[in-house]
């Protein structure tokens, strides 16, 4: 076992698994989406993203990719949920709720490949 | 993803991860820790405000406790936070330094921009091996012309910036190891735009694997090579090398034609140099009683042309081997070998210096060769020195001898592949004149030297065809008559002959030398000229301009603009079909 693989997979699945977990819910209702479990997908996705840096094969070519649209998605809900509440006080409406959780839906997207990518990887490897 | 970003990417990994890690840690802390807002309600920090607290204090910039007065427990909170966020920066920084200082990490960089460089060169270009002072002067010579060259050397000595900064192009370089497949292929060697390689490193061995890997890589390419050694040379004329320049063999042809015509050795030595020389004095050899002085891989030569035309030579050499071959091989000769140095008065009168016409100061040591000299003048003054020089740097201590003729070996090669790159027709002239007496010499010399007088000499080739002379080989094309005088009269003005000299003309197989004006042109003719540079640009507007080929061929000037054009040619409907054209 390798320790660096375990922290490596760790981290991608709990990207996958945090990102799950504040999309699921009605789509429009605050109540059922957390800020701070955003803000953790956010923190454990940019930490599996800069993992995967410097590796010059096509799968990881690949991981990187899917990591950085994730962390663009996120990004952008973030920075949505932050211009709402602080910035014009239109406060989380259906609308821009809505909004967030369909963008961290389609980096929940991003993170399944990825997760799908790791399990080829490890499938490929006969030893 | 190339190798440089990828290795910046993966040096970074451990400190951005650390980095956001200890971002996260603060921010957490300055989420739970309650504080106190101004109406003095118990108040918790938003996300973005935490994100927003730390991000200025983590860079120092501070901008105090926003958006309330924090509350003891947070300023606790703060305090840790500043130290570990400033380490965590620092170490990310230091480690992005240390990775630029890296050498590992500088070659790379240096490689891969190299490698792009080569990889964008749009123009044809040659590939120097060795930037010794023979690759030098074939780099500068190439560059002046507006060739393009990329160089490998071994030795980061020599490719310092300074050397190269002053070429008329950009010259691409690396440091490394010729010899590598590797290193040539980076260097461009089967970019398709490379025109020729060149191997003139100081090793025979590495400039052969050169023209092996060079030939194999990119069959159709241009290999010429330097080799001191007879049987690498053999060896590289073997598998399709173009060229293979011998510093002692041209000289010894150079020798000879000193021995048969001066005016030969005038127009070589003139037009080879060209455009650095100016010509010299002539050299008169001397014949008579001479001395040779270390029978190495020079003196050998020099001493069988010397012996050819019956002049009697007194062989000086240190080695009692040497002697013992020299014996085996000249038997009949076998009293004229004094061991010795020669550097000594005793050994050179017991040679026969006081009435010897000639004596060749041949070993391979400078100061031997350089003690023979000032020795022998000092005994005989109207001696004939032929020296040789090994090492650069004694360029000027030679010159200060006032030798005859002083073989200058790196000097050679590099005139050599200049001539066989940018003239290679002048190899051809040479070879052909060498074969004329010395009458015809003398004429042509003074035809040179009367055009181009004290001026530097430029050498070029005119070759016919739609890329380099588009007016005359249209002018063909409609089957107008041109003659060589078409192209020697000067475009600005119908009194004037431009002030060059056509040194020869080919037409496929067949060579004429110094074709006269009546000579007529044909597509696919190629023509040596000689003059200046200026005479060069001239003679351009005759080739590539219409208008001027039509007044060296007709003396009027022609409209060329469309609506002048029109009205002229009504004009001038029935005069024109009269003309013959």
């Amino acid at each position: 076992m390798n320790l660096e693989k375990v922290v490596f997979s760790f981290f991608m699945i709990l990207a996958l698994t945090l990102n799950f977990g504040f999309f699921v819910g009605e789509v429009d209702d605050p109540a059922h989406h957390n800020v701070y479990e955003l803000y953790a997908v956010l923190v454990v996705n940019l930490i599996a993203t800069v993992m995967k840096f410097g590796d010059r094969s096509q799968l990881g070519a690949m991981l990187l990719a899917t990591s950085l649209v994730a962390v663009v998605q996120l990004i952008s809900a973030t920075i949505v949920w932050t211009v709402a509440v602080h910035v014009q006080d239109t406060g989380l409406t259906p609308a821009v709720m809505s909004t967030i959780v369909s963008l961290s839906g389609g980096a929940m997207l991003a993170n399944i490949i990825s997760v799908i990518l790791l399990m080829i990887e490890a499938a490929m490897l006969r030893h | 993803m190339n190798l440089v970003t990828s290795m910046i990417l993966r040096r970074m990994r451990t400190p951005f991860i650390l980095l956001i890690a200890v971002y996260n840690f603060a921010i957490l802390g300055m989420i739970l820790i309650p504080g106190v807002d101004d109406q003095g309600n118990p108040w918790h920090m938003s996300i973005f405000h935490a994100f927003y607290f730390v991000s200025f204090t983590a860079t120092t910039i501070g901008f105090g406790e926003i958006p309330f007065p924090l509350s003891d427990a947070q300023r606790l909170w703060a305090v840790f936070s500043i130290y570990i966020l400033v380490i965590a920066w620092l170490y990310a920084i230091g480690k992005i330094l240390a990775l630029v200082q890296d050498p590992h990490f500088k070659a790379a960089v240096t490689r891969s921009r190299f490698k792009k460089n080569v990889k964008t060169l749009h123009e044809p270009f040659y590939l120097v091996c060795g930037l010794g002072e023979t690759g030098h002067e074939v780099v500068t010579a190439l560059t002046e012309e507006h060739y393009r060259a990329v160089v490998i050397e071994k030795n980061p000595n020599n490719l310092n910036e300074i050397r190269l900064n002053d070429m008329r192009e950009y010259v691409p370089n690396i440091i490394g190891d010729a010899s590598d497949a590797h290193q040539l292929e980076d260097a461009g060697i089967r970019h398709p735009k490379c025109n020729g390689v060149i191997a003139v490193t100081a090793s025979d061995d590495t400039n052969l694997k050169i023209a092996i890997t060079s030939k194999l890589l990119h069959p159709g390419v241009k290999v010429v090579c330097r080799s001191e050694l007879k049987e690498y040379e053999e060896n590289m004329l073997s598998f399709g090398t173009d060229n293979v320049v011998n510093p002692f063999e041209t000289f010894a042809t150079i020798f000879q034609m000193v021995m048969h015509s001066p005016s030969l050795y005038l127009i070589n030595d003139w037009l080879t140099g060209a455009p650095y020389t100016k010509l010299s004095d002539p050299i008169y050899f001397r014949y008579g009683h001479w001395i040779l002085c270390g029978y190495g891989r020079f003196g050998k030569q020099l001493y069988q042309l010397l012996i050819d035309q019956d002049i009697h030579v007194t062989v000086i050499d240190p080695s009692m081997e040497v002697r013992d071959e020299f014996e085996h091989h000249h038997v009949e000769h076998k009293n004229n070998f004094i061991v010795g140095t020669g550097i000594d008065e005793k050994t050179l009168k017991k040679a026969g210096i006081e009435s010897s016409a000639g004596i060749i100061a041949g070993s391979d040591n400078d100061s031997n060769n350089l003690s023979i000299i000032m020795t022998a003048r000092a005994i005989n003054p109207d001696v004939f020195v032929v020296a040789r020089q090994n090492i650069y740097n004694n360029h000027d201590l030679y010159s200060a001898t006032k030798a005859n003729l002083i073989m200058r070996p790196r000097e050679i090669t590099a005139r050599k592949i200049r001539a066989v790159f940018l003239n290679p027709l002048l190899v051809d002239y040479l070879e052909i004149a060498k074969h004329y007496d010395e009458e015809w010499a003398n004429i042509a010399i003074s035809r040179m030297s009367g055009v181009i007088g004290s001026h530097n000499p430029h050498i070029w080739t005119v070759e016919i065809n739609k890329s380099q002379s588009p007016a005359v080989s249209n002018a063909l094309k409609l089957g107008r008559k041109v003659f060589l005088g078409h192209i020697t009269q000067d475009p600005a003005s119908r009194y004037l002959k431009l002030r060059c000299v056509p040194l020869m003309h080919v037409r496929g197989e067949e060579k004429t030398m110094m074709p006269e004006d009546d000579t007529e042109i044909q597509p696919g003719d190629k023509i040596l000229f000689c003059g200046t540079r200026e005479v060069k640009n001239s003679m351009d507007w005759t080739l590539k301009v219409m208008s001027s080929l039509n007044y060296v061929m007709t003396f009027k000037n022609e409209p060329e603009s469309f609506a002048w054009r029109i009205l002229h040619r009504y004009l001038h409907k029935t005069e024109r079909r009269k003309v013959p054209r």
